[in-house]
């Protein structure tokens, strides 16, 4: 794990080499591509950071704001203690966190106040990408850089940190093909629909197993709205209507958690593959006692802290979003967790 | 006037039972077993718990919008007594009485504020809302807390009796206790008064405002017993536990035909009202209905559902005459 912050601390320490490493840009996929990207905003940032003012990470004072999705979520928690931990050995800086509450409104009416206080960096994620883009847009050009975290904007802004999704996907299925032989019936349980997140995650997995795994058929798919209690009433009707049920993919681990919870309840705990997504503590703990088959991790302290390090990173350079064509990407490295390997994840890492 | 059949009493156990027969004519392989209905009315039992005492709010002309962080709320208190137990069953019982006792506190809360200082319910529970949903914040420090253990906890939401788990049959007693106490004393009968009417019954020399100061306490602990229950079947509480939960609840009331204006519903309606969610909840998944239509289809079977029994009471009360105005009433559970 240590080489990994490492790594992306000399990744930020270049800065633009950032983009040639570890980001990708959302137009060009190419490695060749992202360069060209990232040499152009080199060449125009000197010229382009008119309405910016650098300042100095290590001495000047410096706020950044943290504005979540939902802050009584886990993963939310976790970025943000992630972004206090950056941020807790400069006394210079100062971490205020927001609280969405799920609502697109209530963060159009933070972002606007947090560009008002004319804070020297904002990370957000964005409950609703249109609905945020302006917003996003107007913090850009006041020269505050947006960073968002795995909910992007719609609108080009200094950086999306991102857990992977689709292939998040792929993962999960070709991990669930292989324990199911690649053949029988599987469920998905889904989120909330119309997040781009797990939009993608669930196409991943249909995707793969649709090209990959013929003989594995998705019998029912249904939204537990990301919660557990609810999760727990949709896996019973599953198994009601479904007798042969093997595989089921949830959108996140707090329903993968209901879903297995339901299996032990009707007796058939171990019987089915129950996947989900995140790689939260109770998760991983359901998948050590084998109550879940697995899930996909991030680690979300390490995914707060690297969107610490870019905001500083922004704020320290002459750099201007203006000129970049796309939003740069930086990808957090997933790990697939099965029984097998939960052990490798230490407890400091789980969140 | 004395020998006519009073439909308007038999539309709710009607409503229920054509709700049955469709989903048993639509899913006669899943719908109709006995592990189904075990899990319609578990997933309806904490809905149907909490209405139980919320019920006294509504007939007393209040409303009660705290009901849902405060059922997180104790959550958070029962998890957080058993960890300071160190997760013996001791630990369970304290948690329990905790979680109970900060019900009830609730609730005296309430009472006191907007009896003694004529504050609407509205905007008093409004705020505690958020005075709990901040407490629940500060107390788990914004994070999920696992209890995964000790089994005497586990089991208050999981174990089956006779194929049933445990939240049913909580629903069911506190569903008998809250119908005896309105229907069988003279306080719930007072209760009914003071919706109805206050100006009347305080002028009949009933005491209003200590009757509705009870109202509130039994919504607190119906809720914090619905704390429980959830904290126990899905083993964790966390700050957003039970968000939402006011709005199910007060639909549940109010498609039993619970009056938001007071003097007005009954316990099994209200519980009629929670089943039928249950049920439509069920046989939208049964029917492996997508979820992005669920919202359209329950909104139009409710809307269809209460009109049906509105009709039922109107036509009785205008002209004697109903819409099934066939021979024999029919008795159902």
């Amino acid at each position: 794990m240590f080489k990994k912050i490492a790594a992306v601390l000399l990744a930020a320490a270049t800065v633009f080499s950032l983009a040639g490493c570890t980001a990708t840009s959302r137009t060009s996929a190419t490695a060749s591509g992202t360069t060209a990207t990232a040499s152009g905003t080199t060449a125009a940032s000197s010229a382009a950071a008119s309405n910016k003012t650098k300042k100095d990470p290590y001495t000047d004072s410096i706020k950044i704001a943290y504005i979540a999705h939902d802050l009584s979520t886990p993963n939310n928690q976790a970025w943000l203690e992630g972004i206090q931990r950056e941020c807790a050995s400069w006394s210079n800086i100062d971490v205020q966190s927001f609280n969405g509450e799920s609502s697109a409104e209530t963060q159009v009416q933070i972002m606007s106040d947090v560009i008002n206080q004319k804070f020297d960096a904002i990370i957000l994620q964005c409950s609703d990408g249109t609905a945020l883009a302006p917003s996003v847009k107007q913090a850009e050009e006041a020269g505050i850089p947006v960073i968002t975290l795995n909910l992007d904007a719609d609108t080009i802004h200094s950086a999306l940190v991102m857990a992977v999704d689709y292939d998040a996907g792929r993962m999960v299925a070709d991990e669930m093909a292989k324990e199911m032989g690649e053949t029988g019936n599987v469920v998905i349980i889904q989120g909330v629909a119309g997040l781009k997140r797990t939009d993608n995650l669930e196409k991943g997995f249909r995707d793969t197993l649709s090209s990959k795994y013929p003989n594995m058929k998705i019998v029912d798919a249904q939204s537990a709205s990301f919660e557990k209690e609810t999760a727990i009433t949709v896996m019973n009707s599953f198994m009601q209507s479904h007798s042969d049920i093997k595989g089921v993919f949830c959108i996140n681990d707090a329903m993968a958690e209901g879903a297995a919870l339901a299996a032990q309840s009707a007796g058939k705990k171990g019987e089915m593959y129950i996947w989900g997504a995140d790689g939260e503590k109770d998760a991983l703990s359901m998948i050590e006692s084998g109550d879940m088959a697995g899930t996909i991790y991030t680690n979300s302290w390490d995914e707060g802290s690297t969107a610490a390090k870019i905001a500083l990173l922004m704020v320290g350079s002459d750099y201007s979003s203006s000129v970049l064509t796309a939003t740069p990407q930086v990808i957090m490295e997933p790990v697939v967790v099965t029984k097998d390997t939960v052990s490798s994840i230490s407890q400091e890492d789980r969140w | 006037m004395k020998k006519k059949i009073q439909w308007g009493k038999f539309s709710k156990p009607m409503i229920l039972v054509a709700f049955v027969i469709i989903l048993t004519i639509l899913r006669p392989d899943s719908f109709p077993t006995l592990g189904n209905i075990s899990n319609v009315l578990w997933s309806v039992s904490v809905y149907g718990i909490m209405v139980c005492g919320t019920i006294f709010v509504f007939l007393v002309g209040g409303i009660d919008l705290s009901i849902g962080s405060l059922c997180g709320l104790s959550a958070v208190v029962i998890v957080k007594t058993i960890h300071a137990f160190g997760d013996t069953e001791g630990g369970v019982a304290a948690g329990i009485m905790a979680a109970l006792l900060v019900g009830a506190l609730a609730g005296v809360i309430h009472g006191f504020v907007i009896t003694k200082f004529k504050v609407p319910a509205f905007l008093v529970t409004f705020a505690t809302s958020s005075i709990f949903l901040g407490l629940s914040m500060v107390l788990t420090n914004n994070k999920i807390i696992s209890c995964l253990g000790p089994d005497l906890f586990t089991a208050i939401g999981m174990m089956k009796i006779l194929g049933f788990p445990i939240p049913i049959y909580v629903m069911l007693i506190i569903a008998i206790v809250s119908w005896f106490v309105l229907r069988k004393t003279p306080f719930g009968r007072y209760m009914y008064a003071i919706g109805g009417n206050p100006a009347a019954a305080r002028l009949s020399g009933i005491n209003d405002t200590g009757l509705t100061f009870l109202a509130y306490i039994f919504s607190g602990i119906s809720t914090a017993l619905g704390g429980i229950v959830l904290a126990s079947m899905t083993q964790q509480c966390m700050a957003s536990t039970g968000s939402g939960y006011e709005t199910e609840v007060i639909t549940a009331a109010v498609i039993g035909g619970v009056s938001l204006l007071g003097g007005e519903g009954t316990v099994p309606g209200a519980i009629f009202g929670a089943v039928i969610i249950g049920l439509l909840n069920n046989g939208l998944n049964l029917m492996s209905v997508p979820s992005t239509e669920h919202g359209l289809v329950k909104g139009i079977v409710i809307i269809a559902a209460v009109a049906f029994d509105a009709l039922q009471h109107q036509d009785q009360a205008k002209k004697g005459f109903s819409f099934f105005s066939f021979g024999k009433s029919k008795k159902t559970a």
